[in-house]
């Protein structure tokens, strides 16, 4: 039996992830904020299987809470995914409000360090364990202009995971991460459609990712098989990045 | 908005985009007068063009833009 957690689990990944994952003896803790019947179909799909938490990751109090409450009423996951991001802002660099670069460290990377400091000590102890973050592949090489809040708090995702790799690798958790190319999705509502069609055009396979490109090479981290990869970064943008 | 008011519009796009407020537009600049005008750049301008004239461009109508006038005929057309 796999117990998931996963934050950002409304999202189009989150969903076609669990959709992938789900075994008939599996649990799936779902964080989402503000959305959670986006999950109405899953959980009628899957009754009992998906327990979800509307929570803010950005509020401390509200995550040590959900952290506090899973601790207590759920066995230890087996696997953490997080999935929670900002929607890209396309703005050139003197035009960026700095308090926006912290809005995006706090949904995207202080949350992750808390709840990979209350998770990644007990799967250590209880010798298994499976992290995936979802990066972009705007870290890979030189990234586009006028996406530094993005593209800065993705790079510090992508230390964290090099970090947390190395220490916890002697115990059995791998921690890797996923870097899709521009992903049609949800998430690119506030995109204009020039920028999606341009990089459709650019992409060497000539379309942008989709969910299931993206989902099958995060299932694959997430298996026993994967057991001996962590720390990685897989690209995964028909060629359009390269590391 | 006729076709000075666009040009008008336009070259405050163009000074906002490449931090210059001295930059001075004509039908006949292209991207070999703006050092930072790249690939890059031209959707940036393009997106802030959309906003403001209320139009949508097509990745086919964008890819074959040469200069300034050819941008200004584009909107034109798109906005009558």
């Amino acid at each position: 039996m796999a117990v998931y957690l996963i934050t950002g689990a409304t999202s189009d990944v989150g969903r076609a992830l669990i959709e992938r994952i789900m075994g008939p003896e599996d649990l799936v803790i779902a964080q989402g904020m503000g959305d959670l019947h986006l999950l109405d179909d899953l959980s009628s799909a899957h009754p009992g299987q998906i327990v979800s938490y509307d929570i803010d990751l950005t509020d401390p109090a509200a995550l040590d809470g959900f952290l506090a409450e899973i601790g207590e009423k759920y066995p230890l996951p087996t696997h953490f995914v997080h999935l929670p991001a900002l929607r890209v802002v396309n703005a050139k660099f003197k035009n960026f409000d700095e308090s926006r670069f912290l809005l995006d460290m706090n949904v995207q990377v202080m949350s992750a360090v808390k709840i990979c400091k209350a998770l990644l000590p007990r799967m250590a102890k209880a010798k298994f364990g499976r992290v995936l973050f979802i990066q972009t592949s705007y870290t890979i090489g030189a990234p586009p202009k006028n996406t530094a809040a993005y593209v800065m708090a993705k790079s510090a995702i992508g230390g964290l995971v090099k970090s947390l790799a190395v220490e916890y690798a002697r115990f059995g958790v791998t921690v890797n991460c996923v870097a899709p190319s521009m992903m049609e999705t949800r998430f690119l509502t506030d995109t204009p459609d020039l920028v999606v069609q341009a990089s459709a055009a650019d992409n060497p396979m000539g379309r942008n990712a989709r969910v299931k490109d993206v989902v099958p090479a995060m299932a694959f981290l997430l298996s026993e098989e994967a057991r001996f990869i962590t720390g990685v970064t897989l690209p995964v943008t028909g060629g359009s990045a390269i590391e | 908005m006729d076709k000075n008011q666009i040009l008008d519009a336009v070259q405050n796009i163009f000074r906002d985009n490449f931090d210059d407020d001295t930059l001075v537009i004509t039908p006949a600049t292209s991207a070999q007068d703006i050092e930072d005008w790249d690939s890059l750049e031209q959707i940036n301008l393009l997106t802030a063009m959309e906003k403001k004239f209320g139009i949508k461009f097509k990745l086919e109508d964008v890819r074959n833009l040469n200069n300034v006038g050819d941008i200004l005929e584009l909107i034109a057309r798109l906005s009558a």
